[in-house]
């Protein structure tokens, strides 16, 4: 049984019919064509889909489409400003820490939202703040440092 | 060496900033009007037979377009391997699309193409099969059994391939030995965990040519065998390249159910079908294969072999699929040929059970067979009392030495003498105390692994495609278009074949532009593995750039009054040799491109018949020879004696490069190679219920892979450079060796820090809290 909601994805405000069952995850990719949030599990345990609810990261796979209502969604698509690349987007391309990409958007929206609460974070800090987005190409060296560049303001 | 500008740079890679904004390119991503979702029915049975199955229900839901069974496929056994002709002698054709024997929990049986996921979801439930349950086995030694049960005719005691191969005489080398070695290392099955999950659409057309995505790492190979299964010329099938691929490491290497099933479905209902896997159907489609390694060796007094024996079992499962070759690789890359010996004999047995069925995964047997040697050489060096280094080098090939195994071909540049002693410098090796002076609850322990040879793509193995090609176009803007049928997994084969295209062109690299291209348009290329694309890809596309570069020169020549063999490019121009004289490329490509009265800001200039047309390079070749790189890594691990866990405190890894054509993007496949070595040493294990066969780490939650926190803080590596004649401006491979080193560097490790000399992978807490006499 369809319910609509009416939500704010990407500063925009939206209508969305969703079934009971659908996930964010799902309803930015099929509704709406934003394909920068990716599938690699479906159950909480990739990262690949993370984006922010509310200004906090959250795995999109594990939110349902129908708890959204008044919500605010942001996904890598709502991170380039007037075209320019965010610092960390500009920082992971520089760095070298991008190989197949595929769970570059999650770290990203993840590490986006750990430096918006944590200015300079050593290494430490940013290894646990990135814990719940796996990568298999890259060993995350490259991606840490870039991290670490964003969050430096260098 | 020849000097280089663009080869040897930490070229930034152009589809990163495609891919820090979403990345469309990706195989997941394609939609075509009309689509329908296909889902697959699978076997909850390990093994069985179908006695019948009755769909009409499902049909009969609305949504349901097409339902595809058994009795709809073509039968017509295969082999599902890209890199080798579907009927090549060295492997086994005996899968079929779908069918009515069942020889592994989640096999498929039967596929609904619908209007959306959801119906066809539903639509599987409503599909009635009667199964007609059989006795399973689950592990080789069963399998192997008089008695057991037989899983395919032609394999008796299930034994699918017994290769042997043998060197010297054995038993005088055993004889001769002052001390003789014994032991049986097990690897587990694990996955290569690719983040984009298998995915495909394949759109039939009205003449029956079929259009495919597909994220697989060989457009060739998936057009060959899905020809192949579906009884087509290869000329009616399309596969489309995809501008990148989310990962791969070997797992898409073979042609999965998903696309035969989603071309029959599309041919059925004559619109698009499009089949995703889920993370749970991932974990059971492609694998590395168990391997159980027994290892027998001979040494003299003074470190050096008398004999090697060895004899390995891998666990194909249901299908041979990579398991015919995996075994081979194994036994000669991860067993045989690492060092030299006279007298050696290895026995491999691929064998079949009810498991799930095995793909390709970076090493490809090598790591089972590293694991196994170099552990054994860490014992006896432990237990005679030689440095670890020292003996490996006592029983080295030397660089110049011919190839131990492929005929006509010489270690040209063998460089792994200096990979053991810069890398142990690094991590000052000399520092090392044995496990017995260790005291306290953490007891931190170095270890070595190495694998000392390995290969360069596939050129001297029978079977096996080798050859690639491309086509560069230039632009009157002065930049180029290569086109070339290399996947991009995500090693970055998009940026360093540029890098080398430019480098010969002299251009910069982001003057040179990878394009779209498909089977019907580009030369054939073989598959994104075996370590093979920066020399074998990299050969033709420097091959293609040489000849437009000869095409370019021609024209400049005309325009400059002189011979072409007077020119060369730099830096964007080309230059009369000793003098000023030079022109732009852009002035001659234009100057080529235009009509025979060429406009320019100086007015009307004729131009003439021979210098027209369009500035084209082409190539296609197979590389002249299979350049031995060497790897060794280095780890210093920390154990807790309390809890038996390991954390892995750094690594270095030397390797034995050639060229190094991109330092940044080669630190990547180090960095990540340990992130899967790592993973595969200590916490992976795909496993299963015993009786039923039902996957149970299905998901990332219960199959654990390293992140960012188990990671070590420092990986170092170290790049010993040399010219290989051969590879493109000196290049040889790197990628898979980073992969196989780091489990054999932990064990080793690991022994060296608690005493505790763990053979079965993954070293999990519980086997170091046994090892410490604590479980």
């Amino acid at each position: 049984m369809k319910k609509l909601i009416t939500l704010e994805i990407n500063g925009e405000l939206t209508e969305l019919s969703v079934e009971p069952s659908e996930s964010l995850l799902q309803v930015l990719r099929r509704q709406y064509g934003l394909t920068g949030t990716k599938r690699g599990c479906d159950s909480g345990g990739c990262g690949c889909c993370t984006v922010h609810l509310d200004g906090k990261a959250v795995y999109s796979c594990m939110v349902f489409a129908s708890s959204l209502q008044n919500r605010r969604v942001t996904t890598i698509e709502g991170l380039t400003g007037d075209g320019e690349l965010d610092p960390l987007q500009t920082a992971f391309v520089e760095k070298g820490a991008v190989q197949c990409g595929y769970c570059t958007c999650g770290i990203i929206m993840t590490a986006k939202e750990f430096l918006s609460h944590e200015s300079d974070p050593d290494e430490e800090q940013i290894r646990h703040a990135i814990a719940g987005n796996l990568c298999r190409c890259t060993g995350y060296h490259k991606i840490v440092e870039a991290i670490k560049t964003a969050g430096s303001g260098s | 060496m020849t000097k280089t500008t663009v080869v040897g740079q930490s070229v930034l890679r152009p589809d990163a900033y495609e891919k820090v904004r979403g990345g469309k390119g990706f195989p997941v991503n394609v939609t075509l009007p009309g689509m329908l979702h296909a889902k697959l029915l699978r076997s909850p049975y390990p093994h069985a037979r179908i006695v019948g199955i009755d769909a009409s229900e499902a049909e009969k839901l609305p949504g349901v377009k097409a339902v595809l069974l058994p009795e709809d496929v073509p039968q017509k056994k295969f082999c599902p391997v890209f890199f080798v002709p579907t009927m090549a002698a060295s492997m086994i054709q005996d899968m079929l699309i779908l069918s009515n024997t069942v020889r592994y929990t989640g096999q498929p049986v039967a596929a609904v193409a619908a209007t959306s996921i959801e119906i066809a979801e539903q639509a599987l439930e409503l599909i009635d099969v009667e199964y007609e349950e059989l006795d399973a086995v689950f592990d080789t030694e069963s399998a192997m059994r008089d008695g057991a049960p037989r899983l395919h005719e032609a394999a008796e005691n299930n034994i699918a391939k017994n290769p042997v191969f043998e060197f010297g005489d054995l038993e005088a080398g055993f004889a001769e030995a002052d001390h003789i070695f014994e032991g049986t290392y097990k690897t587990q099955r694990a996955h290569t965990c690719y983040m984009e999950p298998r995915v495909c659409v394949v759109d039939c057309d009205a003449d029956g040519r079929l259009t495919v995505h597909s994220s697989m790492q060989h457009m060739f190979g998936l057009r060959e065998k899905l020809a192949f299964a579906l009884d087509l010329p290869d000329s009616m099938v399309k596969v489309i390249k995809p501008p990148y691929i989310g990962g791969g490491f070997g797992g898409k290497l073979d042609i999965g159910y998903i696309e035969p099933i989603a071309a029959l479905l599309s041919r059925k209902t004559g619109r698009p079908v499009r089949i995703e896997q889920t993370r749970f159907e991932d974990f059971i489609s492609t694998t590395r294969n168990p391997i159980e390694v027994y290892l027998k060796t001979g040494i003299r007094a003074d470190g050096t072999f008398t004999a090697r024996y060895a004899r390995s079992t891998l666990d194909c499962g249901a299908h041979a699929t990579h398991g015919a070759e995996v075994i081979m690789v194994h036994g000669m890359f991860g067993i045989l040929l690492t060092y030299r010996c006279q007298n050696q004999t290895w026995e491999g047995r691929t064998v079949y059970t009810n498991n799930m069925i095995g793909g390709g995964y970076r090493g490809y047997g090598s790591p089972q067979g590293c694991f196994a040697v170099e552990s054994q050489i860490d014992e006896i060096c432990n237990e005679l009392g030689f440095d670890p280094i020292e003996f490996r080098l006592k029983n080295a090939h030397h660089e110049g030495d011919p190839h131990p195994f492929l005929q006509g071909f010489n270690l040209t540049t063998y460089r792994f003498e200096d990979c053991l002693r810069q890398g142990a410098e690094r991590i000052d090796w000399t520092q090392r105390t044995s496990p017995d002076s260790k005291q306290g609850v953490l007891r931190r322990g170095v270890g070595l692994g190495c694998q000392p040879l390995w290969v360069s793509g596939c050129v001297g193995f029978p079977d096996i495609y080798e050859h690639s090609g491309a086509i560069i176009t230039m632009n009157p803007d002065g930049t180029a278009n290569l086109a070339n049928a290399t996947v991009d997994m995500g090693s970055g084969q998009i940026t360093t074949l540029c890098q080398i295209a430019a480098e010969e062109l002299g251009l910069r690299a982001d003057q040179v532009r990878m394009t779209y291209a498909d089977t019907e348009t580009v030369p054939f290329d073989a598959p994104s593995h075996a370590s093979r694309v920066t020399y074998s890809a990299g050969n033709a596309v420097k091959a293609a750039a040489a000849d437009a570069k000869q095409k370019l020169l021609e024209v400049a020549a005309i325009m400059l009054d002189t011979d072409a063999g007077d020119l060369e490019v730099r830096e964007g121009h080309v230059h009369q040799t000793g003098t000023d004289r030079k022109l732009t490329i852009a002035e001659v490509v234009t100057r080529a491109e235009s009509p025979f009265v060429q406009m320019t800001a100086e007015g009307p200039m004729p131009t003439t018949i021979a210098e027209k047309g369009t500035i084209i390079g082409v190539s296609s070749l197979a590389p002249p020879s299979n350049p031995s790189p060497s790897s060794v890594e280095f780890v210093e691990v920390e154990v807790d004696t309390e809890t038996g866990e390991v954390k892995v405190l750094q690594a270095v890894f030397a390797h034995d490069v050639g060229k190094l054509i991109n330092p940044a993007a080669a630190e990547g496949q180090v960095e990540g190679g340990f992130q899967q070595g790592m993973g595969y040493a200590l916490m992976e294990n795909i496993q299963f219920d015993a009786e039923t066969g039902t996957c149970l780490t299905g998901d990332f939650l219960d199959y654990k892979i390293p992140t960012a926190v188990e990671m070590p803080r420092r990986i170092e590596s170290i790049f010993i450079e040399s010219n290989e004649p051969t590879g493109p401006f000196g290049a040889k491979s790197l990628s898979e060796p980073c992969c196989t080193v780091p489990a054999p560097a932990i064990a080793n490790a690991i022994f060296n820090a608690v005493g505790v000399r763990v053979k079965e992978l993954p070293i999990t807490p519980e086997k170091i809290l046994a090892g410490l006499g604590k479980l």
